[in-house]
């Protein structure tokens, strides 16, 4: 058994046994081609496939990152979603810890509230948000969804309402709304704002029932002077976020919390595994099928050669050799056909690079924060879990047509003939 | 059983090592095929039902124009005769009024900005799950200002069954409103989010804070048979056009719940297109098959053709054989796929771990459900249909154009 295996891996090693392989291929053309054309449009169509849906999933993520959340997010210990203005942290020493740190490219301080926003015409329960004008957009985009009117600036007293907020409290930029809020206090209290600008972000959360004010309005509004609730970082490298987390964990001290996105968001997070977990199921699915067609075309060719097969048995070749060569035909005729897969899944990937406008599906996606233009996005797993998936195919593709070859009895092979 | 047919079954026999091997590829597509399709409507399903019995109901009665803004100032005036025009409509299994405000709550220095919705406690029960979803205390009586809050909303103000909470809201006339209420019963609700937002007063109670008087906002309904959903909202659109002097809409669920109606179409676009890949790969499986036995029976087919077979007859042969295998494959597929979807639908699976907080937040009960109807089938075995159809193209094409002199020369 132990020389069979070591003759198996010899041959396989051995450039003779690929040649016997690929001539074995060559004999029929085109049968081998119509396998190749099916792995190869199969997995090029899937892959494109993928990344679309990926598409979807990630630039989910990405809207939700790059809108509010940021890579991190720094909270008193104690703070809860559900309170926003309970825990609050210290705003200057804050700033003044993060702003040297190596790891980070932008901090942005927030106060959060909740709040009754009144116009002339109706009223609506809104989040309150209050940035720092100049350094919100070193951390989120949220300054380039003014779609009229301005970011916040200079001038106090002015609110950014999402379109869908405006379009509910029937208001637009110039109009003035009032916040009624319940202080630190506990005070019921209130104050006019003039809307400076309506935003169009890309979810329908932030687009019908979030205000954005200044920082120093929103703790006046709060009665929370020189405080704030949370701290939105954005990170050097967004793939590696230890780092920066240890980072402004050790530069803040005791008593806050340094969370990362997925931490933030663990639905999005989860979302995106479960989806990394579906495409395997889908890659093996679809490869089943295909090797359904590439252990035919093998085991047709083996039985074509039942006499050439014979005849190698009978001069003496190791039964262990015959099972690379078949075994070498399948991982060529996969192989190949990944290859030309990969072409075409990365070529129509290329080709759609700027994306699909999805504009027929419209607000359902919003809604949900998608984006409303579908770009296709590859990541590693399209390339290693096809590849996974392929060599298991072929390698089980080749096992009848390889054991039927090796019983071929040289005797009556060579009688048939 | 006509010549042809016993010709193309006598072909698809002479190797049935081939096709053995190819008869199982489609009995492997049919079989993820049903299930797939079984799989995503039973889950399409119960999205729908379950966010329709939640809150939405399957139609909604309400002012004109009333979803593009949901604001007061569009509302239904809900009087004793339009009433009993709703409840006698035949399509209409349960219809409950409601008023959807925003408000304030606010106990000691603890504040929460609110979706606050009047129900009618009598009504609310026959459309919608509230009153199933009360986790502690009692669902609204009628008893005069008495609210019920969502279980995390109890937790963010800090208050407990029994104690008051102060409402602070904005009333139709725009007039401030602030009113006490005392804490009935706590909520859950699937979604953290929304249960973190809502409120439930009475009906009455709500039209008295928002100065709505015999106002509503919109009437939730449940209909008797959902796949007659367009008739009966058409039906009741004409009635109630009747009795009302404001104009007003009928709105069937995907108006109310747009992202609900697009997320399904897009999950529809995406498993589409993934058993379209299916297909085409068990197509080339076909292909394979049928022209190898084109290629090698070339001597034969010259023969036939010599001796006066139509090319049309040859053509019409290698078709048949496709059909063949790929209708063994259906057939067996169908064999093994149908039962186990039947038993499967009788027995959904509950989904447990993350992916359950994932669905819950949904509005989807956390349950894999099979769905079978006429249909699955059906999209089964036109996709096979399909299949042997695009596969034997290329090889009858081939069979028929075979030269009768080349092919008997070949030899």
């Amino acid at each position: 058994m132990a020389r069979a295996l070591a003759q198996f891996a010899g041959s396989l090693v051995r450039a003779s046994t690929w040649r016997l392989a690929l001539r074995g291929l060559g004999r029929q053309p085109r049968r081998s081609a119509v396998v190749l054309a099916a792995v190869a449009i199969g997995l090029g169509s899937l892959l494109l496939a993928m990344a679309l849906q990926y598409g979807l999933v990630g630039q989910m993520a990405e809207t939700a990152i790059r809108s509010e959340i940021g890579d991190l997010q720094v909270h008193a210990s104690a703070w809860k979603d559900s309170a926003p203005l309970a825990e609050r942290m210290p705003e200057a020493p804050s700033l003044a810890a993060l702003d040297g740190a190596q790891t980070l490219i932008g901090v942005a301080p927030r106060l959060r509230g909740e709040a009754l926003a009144q116009s002339p015409r109706a009223s609506v329960g809104v989040r309150v948000i209050g940035v720092d004008p100049a350094r919100e957009p070193s951390v989120t985009t949220l300054a380039s969804l003014v779609q009229e009117g301005a970011w916040l600036g200079v001038q106090p007293r002015r609110a950014l309402v999402g379109g869908g907020l405006a379009r509910r409290l029937r208001t637009g930029v110039g109009d003035k709304i009032v916040l009624a809020v319940q202080d630190v206090r506990g005070d019921l209290t209130g104050e006019a704002f003039r809307i400076g600008g309506v935003l169009n972000p890309p979810t329908r959360e932030l687009d019908e029932s979030v205000v954005v004010l200044s920082l120093p309005d929103a703790q006046r509004l709060y009665g929370v002077a020189g405080e704030i609730s949370e701290l939105a970082l954005a990170a050097r490298d967004r793939a590696a976020l230890e780092a920066p987390r240890a980072e402004a964990a050790a530069a803040l001290g005791v008593g806050v919390r340094v969370e990362t996105w997925r931490e933030r968001e663990p639905l999005l997070s989860m979302m995106i595994e479960l989806f990394d977990q579906m495409g395997w199921v889908i890659y093996a699915a679809i490869f089943v099928a295909m090797a359904f067609g590439i252990a035919n075309v093998l085991l047709m060719s083996v039985l074509e050669r039942t006499r050439e097969i014979g005849i190698l048995l009978a001069i003496g070749m190791p039964p262990a050799r015959m099972v690379a060569i078949v075994i070498a035909e399948s991982a060529v005729l996969v192989m190949v056909g990944v290859a030309l897969g990969f072409a075409l899944g990365f070529g129509g990937i290329y080709a759609l690079r700027d994306g699909i406008d999805l504009g027929v599906f419209g607000d359902g996606l919003r809604a949900y924060g998608m984006p409303t233009k579908l770009m296709p996005i590859a990541r590693s797993g399209d390339v290693t879990a096809p590849l996974v998936v392929a060599g298991v195919t072929a390698l089980i593709a080749s096992l009848w047509p390889a054991l039927r070859a090796v019983r071929t009895r040289p005797a009556e092979a060579l009688r048939r003939a | 059983m006509p010549l042809i047919v016993r010709l193309a079954w006598r072909n698809i026999g002479r190797n049935k090592r081939r096709t053995s091997l190819t008869v199982a590829a489609a009995v492997f597509a049919v079989v993820l095929v049903v299930h797939m399709i079984a799989l995503t409507s039973g889950m399409h399903d119960r999205m729908i039902e379950d966010n329709v019995r939640m809150h939405a109901g399957h139609l909604q009665l309400t002012g004109a124009g009333y979803l593009e803004d949901r604001t007061l100032e569009r509302f239904v005036r809900w009087t004793p005769a339009l009433a009993a025009t709703v409840d006698s409509e035949p399509g209409v299994a349960a219809a409950a009024p409601r008023v959807n405000g925003f408000a304030l709550l606010s106990n000691g220095p603890a504040s929460q900005g609110v979706a606050l919705l009047g129900v009618d406690p009598a009504r609310e029960g026959g459309v919608s799950t509230w009153p199933a979803r009360i986790v502690q205390g009692e669902f609204l009586d009628g008893e005069a200002r008495e609210i019920l809050l969502g279980e995390r909303l109890a937790e963010a103000l800090g208050a407990r069954i029994g104690g008051e909470v102060l409402v602070y809201t904005v009333a139709y006339t725009l007039e401030n409103a602030y009113e006490l209420f005392r804490v009935r019963g706590l909520i859950r609700a699937p979604d953290p989010r929304l249960e973190r937002s809502l409120a439930l007063i009475s009906l009455a109670d709500a039209q008295a804070l928002f100065a709505y008087d015999g106002r509503v906002s919109e009437v939730a309904m449940l209909v008797r048979d959902p796949a007659r959903l367009e008739a009966t909202r058409a039906a009741l659109a004409a009635d109630v056009a009747v009795h009302s002097t404001e104009p007003l809409d009928v709105n069937p669920w995907q108006r109310v719940m747009p992202e609900l109606a697009q997320l399904i179409r897009i999950d529809d676009v995406q498993n589409y297109s993934m058993l379209a890949i299916l297909v085409v790969v068990v197509a080339f499986g076909i292909l394979n098959t049928i022209l190898m036995s084109v290629l090698e029976r070339q001597r034969e087919l010259g023969v036939m053709l010599a001796l006066g077979f139509a090319p049309r007859a040859i053509f019409r042969l290698v078709y048949i054989e496709s059909l063949l295998l790929s209708g063994i494959g259906l057939a067996f597929g169908l064999v093994l796929a149908l039962p186990a979807a039947a038993v499967m639908e009788r027995h959904p699976v509950p989904i447990t771990g993350d992916i359950q907080k994932m669905t819950e937040t949904f509005g989807v009960t956390p349950v894999i459900t099979w769905e079978l109807t006429a249909w699955n089938p059906a999209i089964a075995t036109s996709l096979m249909i399909a299949i042997a159809l695009l596969a034997a193209l290329y090889p009858a094409a081939k069979a028929a154009s075979a030269r009768p002199v080349d092919a008997l020369r070949s030899l």
